[in-house]
């Protein structure tokens, strides 16, 4: 309930995922294309999380793995999960993950996760402290949204740092006393 | 959580530190007469020529510009001392050599303005740049090696490079924390155990409204 209003925890439950349904449901459309306005039993969907979510604690759906997960990312990470493009995958590669893996009956998908944040944590780390900016700026488009927060997180202190020891103005005037007054009269 | 949308929440800026790292005390050598000066921090002086007194480096600093004093540089700051630190950083890859916690502003704000009070200046100065990069390296070198761990301890780090890596830190050892959590399948195990008894007819029915 904490993360409520939270922009990103309601996107990362935007995300869609395939279901499949134990049940059959009748007068949803869930499916705009379908002819009839049911879901039978047995048929594969791809609903958004949260819908998914409720459904499966209602037992009428199993959820399956969304592709984000599936055998290809997976070998992927195993190679070299440094420059796997999880962004273009699913931006909120993890969040979206920790929060299937509960539902879900694959066992390992915990595992793939922190053994890829892992990695990638570490090259985060050598190229915020050692790569320029701009030089970074290729790998930064790999990264999900997670990533992308912390490599920006040490940057930005960084880059502070750096302001700061190289000096520059000391004391700043503060905005409003080099104005002269404006005549309020027209 | 580890997706916070302003992510340098928690970050003091540097020039904060700086502000911070005034408060420490330095010994100067007044070259006027004045009566002590009644702070909330405490007492400082009575100012006598020639006699040494502490007094907070922003004092210092103040009364330097008016040139009604000389600093004593600390001890620390000397060729000889900084020589034997920097070897011994370089020499230990883990481990951090003391000094003082706000070694970086006080080194800062002592070569800006007291230039000609530091005995080899250049050297002197060079040297805390050296110390400063080496620890910085060896800091981001540290960091290069958490597994998921849920404590870190790195001691004589300090305030400027705590500083630095703070928000990164925060946010990886968050996010490890959140990816291996070992009670997270007990955990698991019991909510869905306790969700299984539930049956889907127990729910209170509501008819869809046909469309």
């Amino acid at each position: 309930m904490a993360k409520y209003f939270d922009i990103d925890d309601i996107l990362i439950e935007e995300e869609y995922v395939p279901v499949v349904f134990h049940k059959a449901a009748n007068g949803v459309t869930i499916d705009p294309s379908a002819e009839t306005n049911c879901v039978e039993q047995g048929s594969k969907v791809e609903v958004p999380f949260w819908l998914a979510q409720e459904l499966h604690s209602r037992q009428a759906v199993s959820i399956n793995l969304p592709a984000c997960f599936n055998q290809k990312t997976r070998l992927e990470v195993q190679a070299d999960a440094a420059c796997v493009d999880l962004r273009s995958r699913c931006p909120y590669f993890y969040e979206f993950g920790c929060k299937l893996e509960p539902l879900v009956t694959d066992r390992t998908l915990g595992i793939l996760l922190s053994t890829a944040f892992k990695i990638r944590y570490k090259e985060t780390l050598t190229k915020v402290y050692t790569a320029a900016h701009i030089t970074a700026s290729k790998y930064l488009s790999f990264l999900t949204k997670e990533e992308t927060n912390l490599y920006e997180a040490a940057h930005l202190s960084m880059a502070a740092f750096k302001k700061w020891r190289t000096g520059g103005p000391r004391f700043q005037r503060a905005s409003i006393l080099g104005r002269k007054r404006k005549d309020s009269s027209n | 959580m580890a997706g916070q949308t302003d992510p340098h929440i928690s970050l003091f800026s540097p020039q904060e530190i700086e502000f911070m790292a005034e408060d420490e005390l330095v010994e100067i050598l007044p070259n006027m007469k004045m009566d002590p000066l009644n702070f909330i921090s405490g007492d400082f002086g009575r100012f006598v020529p020639m006699m040494a007194t502490k007094v907070p480096l922003w004092l210092a600093v103040a009364l330097k510009r008016r040139g009604k004093c000389t600093f004593r540089p600390p001890s620390w700051l000397s060729v000889d001392n900084l020589t034997q630190i920097l070897e011994a950083e370089r020499e230990s890859p883990s481990t951090f050599q003391a000094l003082p916690f706000s070694y970086v502003e006080i080194a800062r704000l002592l070569f800006d303005h007291a230039r000609d009070d530091i005995p080899d200046m250049y050297m002197v100065r060079s040297l805390v740049e050296d110390i400063r990069d080496v620890r910085l390296h060896k800091l981001e070198t540290n960091l290069g090696s958490f597994q998921g761990t849920s404590a870190v301890k790195i001691s004589n780090v300090s305030a400027m490079e705590v500083n630095l890596v703070r928000p990164f830190v925060r946010r990886a050892l968050e996010a490890f924390y959140k990816h291996d959590k070992p009670e997270a399948d007990v955990d698991r195990d019991a909510r869905s155990s306790s969700r299984q008894p539930r049956e889907a007819n127990n729910e209170p029915r509501r008819p869809l409204r046909q469309r």
